[in-house]
């Protein structure tokens, strides 16, 4: 192969390259419609865990995460491995948790269940009064997206990656069941081989150009941001399971707290069309569980995509009946921290012809066609 | 640059140096929003009211750009001042 073109410079676009590149592919080129991250790369909390509830979400995040604290060292990342605590206000969801937790730990990922004490050692001013319980994961972490992608991006041109912006992938051109160029708003690319790796919107359109389906829809969040303060949320994430819409709050390396939720909304709202009442929604559930919460000051909030499949896992792997295209696309709010198997799995793919984790061959796109959904409970994140 | 009084400051809110914007284009960062999610320009408190225009125009002047290009991609955030959250929750219906 000379040259690869990957469709959409977010994160798993570049662990993509990263893998080709450091495989052997002289040629690769990352075209993007905006700027380098700027779809869901730029946009999420920066959370990661392994505690899922299906065994590919788990077997792959885990290896995500091991390949992550790799590339700390390699690129010079940031990463704090600080845990996830998830409470429950009712009492009976914690037999739901002891099943999870007994799931988990059948693969290798330690969570267990807390009693309301424990968890207020976990979260110290947590509101004991109205917590059952909580689920641990200590496995699970946060990191500084916008720092760690822009470290991968920048180490990707120093190994002669191409970025080309801003331009708009408008249809793939076939010719005798292959991909022989992307048409653009500028022009056609051309390549040996493909890789969709865009937002949802974007991967669903540029597939529909070849008769390709793939059900991806871009499901509106508004994650709300405090100024910066000292560490008030300890674990990576805390997340209150038995409020609808899971709403959670994080903090950033920088000391921002964030406070998301899955709020009732629109899909593939446009990035600019704020709700005055998201914000408060967002945000009153944390407060009762962390009333400390109460005195924070709220700089900004913004919108972002949870780019979601039928079943809330991503789409791997070749696109048939075209040879010589791929897909990367549909991570239902976990391209980031699925970005270094991504890259790995769909450079194996392309390279080698399957990836060495035979579970990842279960997310491949006809999984719709015929109906072998992956199932999963637990969505947030 | 700098120079005797010390580094010269571009965003106040946090402390990001004419040198860390120099730098990280050198560094071969090329878009500006890239740059401001890098180094947090315009992340604080002040929400770039005081530093957004300064440092598009040294990334402007910089990669030879016009400054209406380089903030293309630019979008205010609200609120637009820092709000207190009782104030946000106290309106929240479920």
């Amino acid at each position: 192969m000379r040259r690869a073109v990957i469709i959409g410079a977010g994160i798993s676009g570049l662990f993509i390259a990263y893998e080709l590149v450091k495989r052997g592919v002289k040629d690769v080129v990352l075209i993007d419609e905006k700027y380098p991250g700027s779809g869901g790369s730029l946009r999420n909390v920066g959370c990661f865990r392994a505690s899922f509830t299906s065994p590919e979400h788990v077997v792959l995040m885990k290896k995500s995460i091991e390949l992550w604290l790799k590339l700390r060292e390699e690129l010079n990342l940031e990463l704090k491995q600080s845990g996830y605590l998830w409470v429950a206000r009712k009492p009976e969801t914690l037999e739901l948790f002891e099943r999870l937790s007994a799931f988990h730990n059948q693969y290798g990922v330690p969570t267990r269940v807390l009693s309301p004490e424990e968890a207020a050692e976990v979260q110290p001013g947590l509101n004991t009064k109205i917590v059952a319980g909580a689920l641990y994961d200590p496995l699970a972490g946060k990191m500084p997206i916008l720092e760690n992608y822009t470290k991968l991006y920048l180490k990707l041109k120093s190994l002669g990656a191409k970025f080309i912006y801003p331009v708009k992938a408008v249809k793939l051109e076939v010719s005798e069941s292959r991909v022989k160029s992307v048409a653009t708003s500028t022009g056609a690319i051309g390549g040996d081989v493909f890789v969709v790796a865009a937002g949802g919107r974007g991967t669903r359109e540029l597939l529909a150009s070849v008769g390709v389906d793939v059900p991806i829809v871009d499901e509106t969040r508004h994650p709300v941001l405090t100024e910066p303060y000292q560490e008030i949320v300890k674990p990576a994430l805390l997340i209150d399971w038995d409020t609808p819409g899971a709403p959670y709050v994080t903090q950033t390396f920088h000391g921002s707290i964030i406070f998301a939720r899955n709020i009732k909304d629109n899909p593939e709202m446009p990035l600019n069309s704020y709700k005055a009442d998201a914000i408060g929604k967002t945000i009153k559930p944390m407060i009762e569980l962390l009333p400390s919460l109460r005195y924070v000051r709220i700089l900004r909030y913004w919108i972002g995509y949870y780019e979601t499949t039928p079943d809330h896992h991503p789409v791997y792997g070749p696109v048939p009946p075209l040879e010589n295209l791929y897909v990367a696309a549909g991570f239902s709010g976990h391209g980031m921290m699925m970005g270094p198997i991504t890259g790995v799995l769909t450079a194996e793919w392309i390279l080698d012809g399957k990836p060495s984790i035979k579970l990842a061959e279960n997310l491949v796109i006809e999984r719709f066609k015929l109906g072998r959904l992956i199932k999963e409970v637990a969505i947030v994140g | 640059m700098g120079g005797e009084k010390g580094p010269i400051i571009v965003c106040r809110c946090n402390d990001v140096t004419l040198d860390n914007i120099v730098g990280a284009i050198d560094q071969g960062i090329d878009d500006f929003e890239l740059l401001r999610k890098y180094l947090k320009i315009g992340f604080g408190p002040c929400q770039g009211r005081s530093c957004l225009i300064i440092a598009a125009r040294i990334f402007a002047k910089k990669t030879g750009r016009r400054i209406e290009e380089v903030l293309r991609n630019y979008q205010f955030r609200p609120p637009l001042v820092p709000v207190s959250v009782e104030v946000l929750v106290a309106g929240a219906e479920e």
